[in-house]
């Protein structure tokens, strides 16, 4: 027994060293504790995210006759795919060169995160751009109209939403970047803003593809 | 309208193609990373990638099947 | 770290668990607003209470219309607001916040050797959002209170009145605040276990808590969905499940029960561990089956997730999917049943001391294994059929919920007080409150079995008047299990006046919480103890090492037991 609490680490008696690594390791334990919070908030936003899938579903084959829906006898239009395709790309991109701006973080090589992180904003505004001429653009009856509007707008809309979040989430880490709060090893925000972004990113993979080519 | 379209289309797949690429080598930077968040990172430029190869679907014109607009 | 208390250690060995907030010194940062696991949990115990107190009164009206067969007290549309409040704020703002908030911050953190949650502040707000959300709730009667049941089904509730957005709102908050404690409890009992404390070594109260997480994150944000939903038809008219306008009733139905059935199993899981705690202390032996009740609530936890549609089995959900369903739940059965065998055998041959928390753990026992027995044939298609919308289904619910989840509460709020509070109850009144209670709610919930296999309708105003006698004799019981709960609260004033300075480990308990002193300090333990084994081998030395215990915690473990265990 004695042997197992030994490779716990716990030493009987040494209590009061604080040796210059105390801090690394309150860091490096704290950050995986938020890490796996972070994680976990974001499993559950998934899940928020799934529920409203659920209810487009099962609107759209269990209880719509034909879809897309009918409306005073004329079938609604689809959604227009080359241009949703366009915006896709854009967001997809914003999440490589979000990658690129952390790598970027990683290696202390400031410059080069500067631009990526300024692409990553730029191409994420451009996708709610994007969202906002396809918005204007839809024929579908508004968000109130059918359960296609009502699935089509509360989805993007939540999902636009998080991208909102997340551009002025990144902008507030990109300040904190250049008040000093990280160096290239204690960058858990940083770490928090890509993860984030590119849940976001993916999330749209799944809207795109049951929105637009499903 | 039609012309439009085509532009889009194009646009869509040479974009497709060049963020594919990324996502896929930066995907193999991560490859044997082990913490928490590169195994989420992982997940998800999978899933990215994935995407990129959903949009060219939709610019060769397979999915959505019967076209689209 | 310089504000240590005097004779506090730290050690090098795991830093975070070691970390000591400075003991807060203004009142409000100290009782309000506080960041310390243990007010927290106490907060939420109070807010808790006060909840309940009101959604009892709801009861008690409810219990009062039906003394007649054509309603005794109230409208039928004002009988309609109160029963849904009633559930509402029995399952929202009392079971499940005093089970996973107040009892879950109190002892959980304790219980692991931690001296906080991972996330502190994170604790703080879902607190806070909690009794907001409850005024939210109440003042829906203020523009009319939702009538559509706990359950809200539309289309009734898309036709409800005002107050129906306030519930939306209110219940949304409160699911926000559950997800919240639940991540936060689970990166803590992941992440901030004392040393030694393998999974396995858990006390069963961490596991229950353990188990109970991704239920509260995974399915009330599937609810949080629903809600969501349900409140932007009503407020912008968004169809979803109006059918007049292609949206579906069913669709609320399923978002509703795949949260709410493994909301059931958030409101009795934690119970679980209650009861797995007390049941050896007061039987001084050994629990039987350790892993397998451990393991269990994660089985039962994992498959509530499949279950939901046996709540709507004449709904017209597709007929074939109605017997896996059937099948599922009665396969949830067999984790339960393995834990009451595991817990009756933890009480056979054991030298018994029937304190209160022993009399509520062994009327858990009964009156919880009814409830899952009626839950089973609920669970029968066919003869759900015939059960289904009537007051059999009340009987059950009450049963599980009030029988078990509510009694476990009890048990608990008996057995946790002296640790909060530094105070013994009275003995005497205890166990009279136990019959009480306990002789109140069978009168009051066994014949509604009987009424609802009659064809009595729930959440109808008024009623056959062959009904009555029973309905009566319910009526009636209900208000000796109201004074019964009223004696509760009598019992804490008096322990606080009069009650004997409690020494920290008054039960003879060999968890970790009942090492340090009663009420614990701000900082918990003096110095993070390693854990060599699970707490329960009762006869064997505490399975603890560099443990700076309070003066007599450890001698008032019994060094005997009464059924002695080899030592390994
Ligand atoms: C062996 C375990 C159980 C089984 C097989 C079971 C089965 C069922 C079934 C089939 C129903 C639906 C009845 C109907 O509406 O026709 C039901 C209702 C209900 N059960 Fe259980 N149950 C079990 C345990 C529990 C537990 C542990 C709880 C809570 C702690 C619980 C709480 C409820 C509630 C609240 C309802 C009523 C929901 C409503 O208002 O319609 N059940 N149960
Ligand atoms: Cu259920």
């Amino acid at each position: 027994m004695a042997v197992s609490v030994a490779k716990q680490g716990y030493h009987l008696g040494h209590h009061d060293e604080h040796d210059a690594n105390h801090d690394e390791v309150i860091y490096r334990e704290t950050r995986d504790m938020r890490l796996t919070g972070f994680v976990l908030f974001l499993g559950t936003d998934v899940v928020l995210f799934s529920a409203f899938i659920f209810a487009y579903v099962y609107l759209r084959t269990s209880i719509a006759p034909v879809w897309p829906p009918m409306v005073d006898g004329h079938q609604l239009p689809r959604l227009d795919t080359a241009f949703a395709a366009v915006n896709s790309v854009v967001l997809f991109g914003s999440g490589v060169t979000m990658h690129y701006a952390l790598e970027a973080w990683k290696h202390a090589l400031k410059r080069r995160f500067n631009l990526f992180m300024a692409l990553t904003i730029l191409l994420g505004a451009g996708f709610l751009g994007g969202q906002a001429y396809e918005y204007a653009h839809a024929r579908i009856g508004g968000w109130s109209g059918n359960t296609f509007g009502a699935s089509f707008f509360t989805l993007t809309g939540m999902h636009g939403l998080h991208v909102f979040i997340g551009v002025w989430f990144l902008i507030a880490l990109w300040i904190q970047t250049s008040r000093g709060v990280y160096d290239d090893h204690r960058f858990f925000g940083l770490t928090a803003g890509t993860l984030y972004w590119h849940f976001v990113d993916v999330i749209w993979v799944v809207l795109f593809f049951l929105f637009y080519l499903w | 309208m039609e012309s439009l379209a085509g532009i889009e289309k194009i646009v869509a797949l040479v974009g497709a193609v060049v963020v594919g690429v990324f996502a896929v080598i930066s995907l193999k930077g991560e490859w044997n990373k082990t913490g928490l968040d590169d195994h989420v990172t992982k997940l998800l430029l999978g899933l990215m990638a994935f995407g990129c190869i959903l949009v060219l679907l939709a610019a060769f014109g397979i999915l959505p099947r019967g076209g689209g607009a | 770290m310089a504000t240590l208390a005097p004779g506090v250690q730290t050690g090098p060995y795991h830093a975070v668990l070691d970390h000591i907030h400075p003991e807060p010194t203004s009142f409000i940062r100290k009782y309000i607003f506080s960041i310390d696991h243990k007010i927290i949990g106490i907060q939420y115990m109070i807010t808790g209470a006060v909840f309940f107190i009101i959604s009892g009164l709801l009861a008690e009206i409810i219990r009062t219309q039906l003394l007649t067969p054509n309603g005794l007290l109230v409208r039928p549309d004002t009988y309609n607001s109160i029963y849904s409040m009633h559930g509402s704020s029995m399952v929202w703002f009392v079971v499940i916040p005093l089970l996973t908030g107040a009892f879950g911050n109190f002892v959980m953190p304790l219980q692991i050797g931690a001296r906080d949650v991972a996330f502190p502040w994170l604790n703080l707000v879902a607190f806070w959002i909690f009794p907001v959300a409850g005024v939210i709730l109440f003042s829906s009667f203020l523009v009319g209170a939702p009538d559509a049941g706990w359950t809200e089904y539309p289309p009734i509730s898309l036709m409800g009145p005002p107050g129906t957005n306030l519930w939306c709102i209110a219940v949304f908050m409160i699911g926000i605040s559950s997800t919240m404690t639940g991540i936060n409890f689970l990166v803590t009992i992941l992440k901030m276990r004392a040393p030694g404390m393998t999974l396995t070594r858990m006390p069963l109260f961490v596991w229950a808590q353990f188990a109970t997480t991704p239920l509260s994150f995974i399915a009330t944000t599937a609810l949080g969905g629903a809600l969501a939903a349900l409140f932007i038809e009503r407020v912008f008219g968004v169809p979803f499940y109006d059918p007049k306008r292609g949206g579906s009733p069913l669709l609320w139905q399923h978002m509703f029960w795949f949260y709410s059935h493994p909301a059931v199993y958030i409101m009795i899981i934690p119970g679980f561990g209650i009861i797995s705690e007390v049941l050896p202390t007061f039987a001084r032996k050994p629990i039987f089956g350790y892993k397998m009740i451990a393991f269990s609530s994660v089985a039962i936890a994992l498959l509530s997730f499949s279950v939901w549609a046996h709540h709507m089995f004449t709904s017209g959900m597709v007929p074939w999917l109605q017997l896996p369903f059937m099948i599922i739940t009665m396969l949830i059965a067999i984790p339960t049943g393995v834990k009451i065998f595991s817990w009756m055998a933890t009480l056979w041959g054991g030298a018994i001391r029937w304190k209160t928390p022993a009399l509520y753990a062994a009327g858990f026992i009964i009156t919880f294994t009814y409830g899952g027995l009626t839950g089973f044939f609920l669970a029968a298609v066919p003869l759900d059929y015939h059960e289904h919308g009537t007051y059999f289904v009340v009987a059950h619910l009450h049963y599980v919920l009030y029988g078990g989840s509510i009694m476990s509460l009890f048990a608990g709020a008996y057995y946790w007080w002296p640790k909060m509070s530094g105070r013994m109850y009275n003995e005497t009144l205890g166990r009279i409150q136990f019959w009480m209670v306990f002789i109140g709610f069978n009168c009051t919930f066994t014949p509604l079995h009987w009424l609802g296999l009659l064809g009595m309708p729930r959440r109808v105003p008024n009623y056959d008047p062959s009904y009555q006698f029973w309905n009566v004799f319910a009526s009636v019981s209900s208000y000796v299990m109201a004074l019964g709960t009223l004696l509760f609260f009598y019992i804490l004033v008096d322990s606080f006046r009069n009650g004997k300075k409690a020494g920290p480990n008054p039960w003879g308990a060999r968890t970790l919480e009942w090492m340090i002193a009663s009420p614990p300090p701000y900082y918990n333990f003096k110095k993070i103890p390693a854990v060599l084994a699970a707490p329960y081998d009762f006869g064997n030395p505490l399975p603890y090492i560099g443990l700076d215990a309070a003066d007599g915690a450890v001698e008032a473990t019994p060094t005997h037991s009464s059924h002695p265990v080899p030592t390994h």
